[in-house]
């Protein structure tokens, strides 16, 4: 307890390097949260694109079932076919309707008849969909447009890694950087306590208890500074959830579940109280020599 | 704790600080330590906190070289002694009260009888009306006082008094002297005191180890007058 108060003394002798410290590790689980919400949107965003039919085949009007039936037949004729499932005009209207029910002005004007019927067509093998792509895309007479899925999904996982890697360095960079900070900070600190450190020894106290009101101080800058990251990013999040989520419909993108906050505060809080540490026990070895 | 200095040198450079220094020091002894300035006497109390390593020779404490004891040793031994530094050596961000409370920490001092053993040394020493204020409000023999507190709060096996009356008016310096005298009979604590003050020595009628050069030159009982 003793060495608690010593701990909060430090801080509030020196109020500005306190807060340089905490607010650079603050900044540092800012952006670890956001990298980690925007992370867990673009999976959401990859998993909506992979559930989807791989090859969307929308057909002309004016169809009839027999028509419709042999391109059916045809269809699972290939190799690797998983299904095969025919979405008509009216199950089409029905999931319009369901992807824009929170916007009527959307729904009222449409009508079943000018929606395209189409055949959903999802695979095993991946070469099938090359084969099915160049096979119907010349039948101009009752293909009106194929949706090759897989394009979007090979530019949205190069798109999605990018941002990751991207996302990665910038976290590496400035928790380095909130890092090097605190090391100095620490270092800053037993300079500027180097009387008091030297009379506690005089008086009998170990070198334990000499360094432990600074390991405890790199601690608490690691705790405040992930949970208030952590709660910046969430408010942030709160706040942009509305307008990220009508962008990117129907996927939900930032999806306020809260298992996945509380782990993720919960990892944040243990990360930063370790980093902490590890800061200050690297600026207490290298400037506390006994 | 048994003292004993064992044909001890401390050089500085080409300096000797000290020079071929032996004495011994029982448990229980009140010995006062004299001399002009630049005499050696700071540096025997130095050694003997370890704070200072001989150049040669052998400083035993309670029959163990320190210079053999591992740093856990010298800081359980540390913990034995309590100090009145000449220059008080206090925590300047830190009031009287706090300093006196982290050297009981230190020593694991039970922390519910904390307060009370505070207020009871404060109150030896006189410094009721200042425990609140820290080093810098502080007139030089409130400073010294605050030290001497801060020494006797642990209940030391030894005390070392580097000048304690130094900046002592009269009556305080003999209100600290007597205090020092009580603690020795009562405790059976060890005290030694460096002083320049002939008149409190030779009233006191203990042992004197008079220095001069880093030399021991006489080493005697004091009759008291």
């Amino acid at each position: 307890m003793s060495q608690l108060k010593t701990t909060w003394h430090h801080i509030r002798r020196s109020p500005f390097q306190s807060l340089i410290a905490a607010i650079t590790i603050l900044l540092s689980f800012f952006f670890i949260s956001i990298f980690a919400i925007v992370n867990s949107g673009l999976s959401t965003v990859l998993k909506y694109f992979e559930t989807k039919p791989e090859v969307t085949l929308f057909l002309k009007d004016g169809l009839d079932d027999t028509a419709i039936g042999n391109i059916q037949k045809d269809l699972q004729t290939y190799n690797g076919i998983k299904e095969v499932s025919y979405v008509s005009k009216n199950k089409a209207l029905e999931i319009y309707k369901e992807q824009n029910k929170s916007n009527p002005l959307l729904t009222e004007m449409v009508t079943a008849s000018i929606l395209p019927a189409s055949f959903e067509i999802t695979v095993s093998d991946p070469e099938v969909l090359e084969q099915i792509y160049q096979n119907y895309s010349t039948k101009t007479d009752i293909i009106d447009e194929i949706i090759y899925q897989k394009d979007v999904i090979d530019a949205l996982l190069n798109w999605t890694n990018v941002t990751r890697k991207i996302g990665f360095i910038i976290i590496i960079i400035i928790t380095s950087i909130s890092f090097i900070t605190m090391v100095t900070i620490i270092g800053m600190k037993i300079t500027n306590r180097k009387d008091e450190i030297k009379i506690s020894r005089l008086l009998g106290a170990s070198n334990f208890y000499v360094k432990k009101p600074f390991l405890l101080e790199g601690i608490i800058y690691g705790l405040f500074g992930s949970i208030f990251g952590f709660v910046f990013a969430f408010l942030l999040a709160l706040i942009s959830q509305k307008p990220i989520n009508d962008f990117f419909q129907p996927v939900i993108f930032i999806d306020l579940n809260v298992t996945f906050y509380l782990i993720l505060l919960a990892i944040e809080i243990f990360v930063g109280a370790f980093l902490g540490f590890i800061a200050s026990w690297i600026g207490v070895k290298r400037y506390i020599k006994y | 704790m048994k003292i004993v200095f064992d044909q001890v040198d401390k050089k500085f450079g080409i300096v000797y600080a000290i020079k071929n220094v032996s004495f011994e020091i029982d448990q229980g002894e009140f010995v006062f330590i004299t001399g002009n300035s630049g005499a050696g006497k700071s540096t025997i109390l130095k050694l003997i906190l370890n704070q200072l390593k001989p150049s040669s020779g052998k400083v035993l404490l309670g029959d163990v070289e320190l210079s053999q004891k591992n740093k856990n040793d010298v800081n359980n031994t540390r913990q034995k002694i309590g100090v009145v530094f000449q220059d008080y050596q206090l925590i300047s961000d830190k009031t009287v009260e706090e300093n006196i409370a982290l050297i009981l920490d230190i020593v694991s001092y039970p922390p519910e009888k904390i307060q009370s053993r505070i207020d009871k040394v404060i109150k030896e020493v006189n410094l009721g009306s200042r425990r609140f204020l820290f080093p810098s409000q502080l007139a030089g023999g409130e400073l010294q006082r605050a030290s001497l507190a801060r020494a006797l709060a642990i209940e030391p096996e030894v005390i070392l008094a580097d000048e304690p009356t130094g900046n002592l008016d009269p009556e305080n310096s003999w209100n600290i002297i007597n205090l020092l005298k009580d603690i020795n009979k009562e405790n059976n604590t060890t005290v030694i005191m460096t002083t320049h003050n002939n008149e409190i020595v030779e009233s006191m009628g203990k042992r004197v180890i008079k220095l001069d050069e880093g030399e021991i030159i006489k080493d005697y009982k004091h009759s008291k007058k």
